[in-house]
């Protein structure tokens, strides 16, 4: 019996050498069949909510009124063009996006300075550093704002003893300063990301590049321009652009310490859809002003991520 | 130009003694390197000079300056790192030309200069390259032209080759003599390779925990090693070391082994009857394939190269390298004798390691 009739067990020819054809498609389709899971799975929770949140921006949706629901096309974008509030709201969130993020970057670089030398008690220092971060938010805001409050809080006595301010008063009641409060609250919520990954950049620059600078005649403020910042200018474009979209999204500390008040003068983007969606439930015109922000963050990762390219083919 | 003076220098870190006592005069134009095994304090002593460490005590000069609290920058020298500490951003011109930029010269002036040094070092093809864009060779030339570059009154190497491939090593290893040949500029050279000391220095400067065991011309430390540290580090492969009674009558001394065998020795001030440390070099040994005279010993393994033949053989417990041009036929255990050329025999004190 052995060997006699072996060869009809093996598979058709036709299987081992499919038609070249078919060949090529299976090879095509195979990767994609692999990682289907994974994608079936990032397109339910990523791609569908997002789709759906986006079409509301075509249709009139206000929570309270049954009747809506119905779609209307444009109509939402082109009240987002005359909409005053939406360009105000533009403007604050440029300074609330800049000033914070300046602020942020420039006190959390000095910081990580700080720390990458050697001292005592420096763990325990680089533990407290996060601090900010293990309170929630919420209460951060809540807290800020009554240090604002000089029923309360001491800045306001502290800034009129200086001199600063005429009289105590709280300034998140002010128009015209108010917005530097959830920026001052904001600087100190995003130190500690900057002093981090800064800190991190700076200890991976290799010690004899600052012997070397020195050697060569450089100054401690020269190593630090034209060797320690080039060294880790690719960490900071690309720390920089994350936190400008976080920021920019980032209506947590704003919603609670202000509203987007007084008179719309802290109301940035990310508030307003906020306010827009769950305050006057209009969920429609929401989405709308969601959508454009989408458009306009993508717009500037894309130039950021080109800045970026052209930078690390210098470096 | 000028003379580097090191004058009883002192490093501590915490307890731990680096340096103890440290002095050399290096003089105008010369090159001294300083070898010895990794945690010497080669290193350390170098980035004094450079003013990359502090000094606990002593005086360090460059020229007749004391230049012990003077700031790196400001004490007029070069230096080559082991990693090269290239600029990882800047291209070649600029990494060679950037201590001449800081200093505020004209561009020009630099770019001549940084043309100068690449033609020097056949960089010039290179100039607008980036370090990573770069081998490893390039690299170490690129670190030089830096150093080139600022015609320093002193160069500084540390380790500069140890990063190399064997090949490449050796031949750099030429060109920096030559270079150095060519510039007359005063240079210093850490390594632990006793071969780039040998092969490179006008004097070497034989370190080992802290202290300098030896200064001296290359083959003066390799003829005449002032102990057994020095006999043992340099030279490859290295001496061979037996331990034995010194003997003498009016007019022969000799050293008898534990086995009563009697190896010739030179005269020195060896007492009779004092353990002594009998020290000879591979090639002062002649081997007799009939084991009628000399030491004898048993083959144990031999290392044909081509050139010359190593044979290690086995005395007692220890095992002895002979060197030999001539290609023999030796099997494992064959008994030979190993003659040494008494010319050539070193004999140290056993408990302190000094020569006799």
């Amino acid at each position: 019996m052995a060997g006699s009739t072996i060869t009809s067990y093996g598979p058709a020819a036709s299987e081992v050498f499919p038609e070249p054809r078919r060949r090529a498609w299976r090879a095509l389709i195979e990767p994609y069949l692999y990682l289907s899971p994974a994608l079936i799975l990032i397109g339910l929770v990523m791609f569908v909510p997002l789709l759906l949140g986006l079409s509301f921006a075509y249709r009139n949706i206000h929570l309270l009124n049954p009747f809506s629901g119905g779609f209307v096309g444009l109509d939402h974008f082109s009240a987002i063009m005359g909409d005053k509030r939406f360009w105000r709201a533009l403007i604050n969130t440029g300074w609330w996006t800049g000033a914070s993020l300046v602020l942020q970057f420039s006190l959390g670089l000095g910081l990580a300075m700080l720390l990458n030398r050697p001292f005592r008690g420096k763990r325990f220092v680089q533990a407290i550093i996060f601090l900010p971060w293990a309170v929630p938010i919420f209460l951060s805001g809540l807290t800020w704002a009554w240090l604002f409050n000089p029923v309360i809080g001491p800045l306001p006595h502290w800034l009129a003893a200086l001199g600063v301010m005429s009289e105590p008063y709280n300034i998140l009641s002010n128009p015209s300063v108010a917005m530097w409060g959830p920026i001052i609250a904001n600087v100190w919520f995003g130190i500690p990301f900057f002093a981090i990954t800064m800190l991190a950049a700076l200890q991976s620059v290799p010690y004899e590049l600052h012997e070397a600078a020195a050697i060569d005649g450089a100054s401690a403020w020269q190593r630090f321009v034209k060797v320690t910042l080039p060294f880790i200018a690719p960490v900071i474009a690309i720390t920089v652009l994350l936190r400008t979209i976080w920021i920019s999204n980032f209506a947590d500390l704003i919603i609670v310490m202000t509203g987007g008040g007084p008179a719309d003068s802290t109301q940035i983007v990310a508030s307003y859809i906020f306010t827009t969606a769950y305050r006057r439930l209009d969920f429609g015109y929401a989405s709308a002003i969601s959508t454009a922000l989408l458009v306009l963050l993508m717009l500037y990762s894309l130039i950021v991520l080109q800045l970026r390219r052209r930078l690390a083919g210098k470096v | 130009m000028a003379e580097v003076t090191v004058r009883d220098v002192y490093k501590a870190y915490g307890a731990v003694r680096v340096l103890r006592g440290v002095s050399i005069d290096m003089h105008d134009g010369e090159f001294v390197v300083l070898v010895g095994p990794s945690g010497c304090g080669k290193s350390t002593l170098l980035r004094m000079i450079a003013g990359l460490e502090e000094i606990n005590s002593g005086d360090i000069l460059i020229g007749d300056r004391v230049v012990n609290d003077v700031a790196p920058k400001d004490r007029d020298i070069a230096m080559v790192f082991q990693s090269y500490a290239l600029y990882p951003h800047m291209t070649v011109a600029s990494n060679m030309g950037f201590s001449l930029e800081i200093r505020r010269k004209a561009t020009d002036l630099i770019t001549a200069a940084v043309g100068r040094a690449a033609g020097t070092l056949g960089l010039g093809d290179l100039l607008a390259r980036f370090p990573r864009e770069l081998s490893g060779g390039q690299r170490q030339r690129v670190a030089m032209g830096r150093a080139i570059v600022r015609q320093p009154q002193v160069f500084l190497f540390d380790e500069p080759l140890s990063n190399l491939d064997a090949k490449l090593r050796v031949q750099m290893r030429t060109e920096i003599k030559a270079l150095h040949q060519d510039m007359g500029t005063t240079a210093i050279y850490v390594t632990h390779d006793q071969v780039e000391a040998m092969t490179m220095a006008d004097r070497i400067v034989v370190m080992n925990e802290g202290v300098i065991q030896q200064i001296g011309h290359p083959l003066e430390v390799y003829d005449r090693p002032a102990n057994q540290f020095v006999a043992s580090f340099i030279g490859s492969p290295g001496m061979n070391f037996l331990e034995g009674t010194a003997r003498q009558t009016a007019d022969t001394s000799w050293v008898e082994m534990v086995d009563g065998t009697k190896l010739p020795a030179p005269r020195t001030d060896a007492e009779e009857g004092q353990t002594v440390i009998y020290g000879v070099r591979p090639e002062a040994l002649t081997i007799d394939e009939e084991a009628r005279s000399g030491l004898i010993a048993r083959v144990d393994v031999t290392e044909p190269t081509g050139l010359s033949t190593l044979v290690f053989s086995r005395v007692a417990d220890s095992i002895t390298c002979a060197f030999t041009m001539d290609r023999l036929d030796l099997t494992r255990g064959q008994p030979i004798g190993l003659v040494p050329d008494v010319a050539r025999v070193h004999l140290f004190d056993q408990a302190s390691g000094v020569r006799l």
